[in-house]
């Protein structure tokens, strides 16, 4: 496999001036991308992964029950988990067992699976600051293996601002929709991502780490150029991106 | 959709693992053949309710100085087994053999390094702000003992984790099958590590599901679970002329149960689905497969689904048993933690015993191995972990 497609994407973005200022279209939280069940008490990182996956599968006309998930964020529940950690300071703590099982990384993941009935695998993966290009990686090596197509989903939602100074501070969520191989009426066409050894840059997205993803998803939305490009997709991490 | 059927095998070159059973491998197989409890009362912290737990009782080795920053309970484990045997030699001779840029670390975790996190939130209680040395990135989040390991080894290729709650280090095994398989690597290190900490323990408590004694899994009488903490390494190369004494890792099948958060499907539907995708990618019958290791948690609602799921499966199901009435549920790190203790079974022949196993659930209606049986050499053994999120993974494993 010489590269893999980009069938459609989404963005999700809770912050009206962040989302002002990106230059690809984003939303609100989609309260609608969700089953009524799980609103009430699902997470802002569950929220915005919700709503930028359904987008991305619209945009690609595929169904949600028929993708492989690969689910990615830096902190993952990290609002719930801020809860529970506070709770457990407490010499009577007492754990309510629905914020137990929300607080887990793959919560997003297994609610996305339930609400799409979806019994394809679900994965949910962490890299720090590499964490978008890691995602990009898995996905490719899924792809490479099996081939057919995958959603890749992206989210960060804010996180308490006494865990790490100035940092994940810009809730964001992203989706793709991605084929193994090339063919008509794709947004992109991408290499293997690849690590550029020695040039230990400092990324322009240190402070919040999923905005590695804004360079791919600004060219995917500008669309139909015949261009080459390489991509900065983490902190020294990167992809060949060919246009339409 | 089309997907690829097949997936070819990778050899596991070398392998160790920390647990309650002890510091390394050798304690490990003693425990499994004496088919030894090592659960005992929690020493970490004070608990108000009563329990046993699979706890790693020995002194951790200290994070090096340059690496600071990295230094949590969850590291400090994962240090701790990558000295034992011949793991840490084992990695560096890959990186000799291919370059370190081409050597990655995929993890699996479930909780990472929140011990520390859970006592900088009693400082951020009292002095309203985090200790000055917490580093939420370096010890909290999922991928941090990862980068450690990077950094300790001088790896240079791909890092990072997988943390899908109880499955999360057997689908580490399936991303770094795939890293090799894909050509990005050729040479893996997978981790599965996870260390107790209050969240799990107060948060099992919260579901009902702690047993207040050595946990019984698959028996009539079984009363929950307990909790462990472990650190597994093994690592994954593609099968050459030189690793030929390597047992293999034919695959990973994957799936969900797309029922319930915290619950398994009923029917096993989902793990049902897991155990035939990993015959399917190995290309492999049912018939041939010589023993089954169980997730079996000793909660009844995992118990009954996996007993169904494997029946789904098996006309004739083989041997099954599961360990954790060993070493408790040691959460992200037991998918890797009981492929090591199926690679033992592979390389010294062996089926393990289902340690507190007094009558087996008629309704489970499985083959259990209550007793380690010494006269049997397994070939090909199937093992399963089961998460959160109905996310399932069956790995399936061949001897050398």
């Amino acid at each position: 496999m010489e590269r893999i497609s980009l069938l459609g994407f989404g963005a999700c973005a809770p912050d009206c001036d962040f989302r002002a200022g990106l230059p690809f279209p984003a939303s609100e939280i989609n309260r609608d991308a969700m089953p009524v069940m799980l609103r009430r008490r699902s997470s802002q990182a569950t929220q915005m992964a919700f709503s930028a996956a359904t987008q991305a599968c619209a945009q690609a006309e595929r169904s949600p029950a028929t993708l492989p998930a690969v689910f990615a964020s830096v902190a993952g529940e990290i609002q719930t988990t801020d809860q529970l950690c506070l709770e457990l300071c407490k010499p009577d703590a007492m754990v309510s067992p629905s914020a137990f099982h929300n607080s887990v990384q793959n919560t997003a993941a297994g609610y996305w699976s339930i609400a799409q009935q979806c019994t394809q695998p679900a994965t949910a993966l962490a890299a720090g600051a590499d964490t978008f290009a890691m995602a990009l990686l898995e996905a490719w090596c899924q792809l490479a293996c099996h081939g057919g197509e995958l959603l890749l989903v992206c989210y960060d939602e804010r996180w308490p601002n006494y865990l790490a100074t100035e940092r994940g501070q810009t809730a964001f969520a992203c989706a793709m929709v991605l084929a193994a191989g090339t063919g008509p009426n794709v947004f992109l066409s991408l290499s293997r991502p690849y690590a550029v050894v020695g040039e230990d840059l400092i990324p322009a997205t240190e402070a919040d780490p999923l905005l590695a993803a804004l360079p791919l998803l600004t060219l995917a939305a500008a669309g139909g150029k015949r261009q080459q490009l390489c991509l900065s997709i983490g902190s020294d991490w990167r992809v060949d991106v060919h246009g339409r | 959709m089309n997907r690829t059927p097949h997936i070819p095998p990778v050899a596991i070159t070398a392998y160790q693992c920390v647990s309650a059973a002890g510091d390394n491998l050798n304690a490990l197989h003693a425990a499994l053949l004496a088919n030894r409890n090592c659960l005992r009362p929690l020493r970490l912290f004070e608990l108000p309710f009563e329990t046993v737990v699979g706890e790693v009782s020995t002194s951790l080795p200290a994070v090096r100085s340059t690496l600071q920053t990295y230094a949590c309970r969850n590291a400090r484990l994962a240090l701790h087994a990558l000295n034992q045997g011949n793991i840490r030699a084992a990695t560096e001779q890959a990186i000799a053999r291919h370059g370190a840029a081409r050597v990655g670390v995929v993890l699996g975790t479930s909780t990472s390094g929140i011990y520390e996190t859970e006592i900088a939130y009693q400082a951020l209680l009292r002095d309203a702000a985090m200790p000055s040395d917490f580093n939420f990135l370096h010890t909290h989040t999922a991928q941090a003992s990862a980068e450690f390991l990077r950094h300790e080894l001088g790896l240079r290729g791909p890092c990072y984790s997988i943390s899908t709650a109880c499955s999360s280090s057997a689908k580490a095994l399936g991303a770094a099958q795939r890293l090799l398989v894909a050509d990005v690597c050729d040479a893996v290190l997978v981790a599965g590590v996870d260390s107790l900490c209050r969240l799990t323990l107060f948060g099992f408590n919260s579901l009902q599901l702690i047993s207040p004694d050595a946990c019984r899994p698959m028996d009539i009488q079984r009363s929950g679970i307990n909790i462990g903490e472990a650190a597994a390494l093994l690592l994954l190369e593609r099968p050459d002329p030189g690793n030929t004494e390597s047992p293999r890792l034919l695959a990973v099948g994957e799936g969900s149960d797309a029922h319930h958060m915290s619950a398994p499907h009923p029917e096993g539907l989902g793990a049902a689905a897991a155990m035939r995708q990993a015959l399917q990618l190995a290309d492999r019958r049912p018939e041939q497969i010589d023993y089954i290791n169980l997730h079996a948690t000793a909660s009844i609602l995992n118990d009954l689904s996996e007993a169904k799921a494997v029946r789904r499966v098996f006309r004739n199901p083989p041997p099954c048993a599961g360990v954790k009435g060993l070493l408790g549920h040691t959460l992200g790190a037991a998918g890797a933690v009981e492929v090591a203790i199926s690679l033992l079974a592979l390389d010294k022949g062996f089926l393990p015993g289902n340690c507190g196993l007094r009558q087996a659930d008629p309704q489970c209606a499985l083959p259990i191995v209550a007793e380690p049986n010494l006269n049997h050499q397994p070939r090909l053994i199937l093992s399963n972990a089961f998460g959160f999120g109905g996310n399932n993974a069956s790995v399936l494993l061949e001897a050398a």
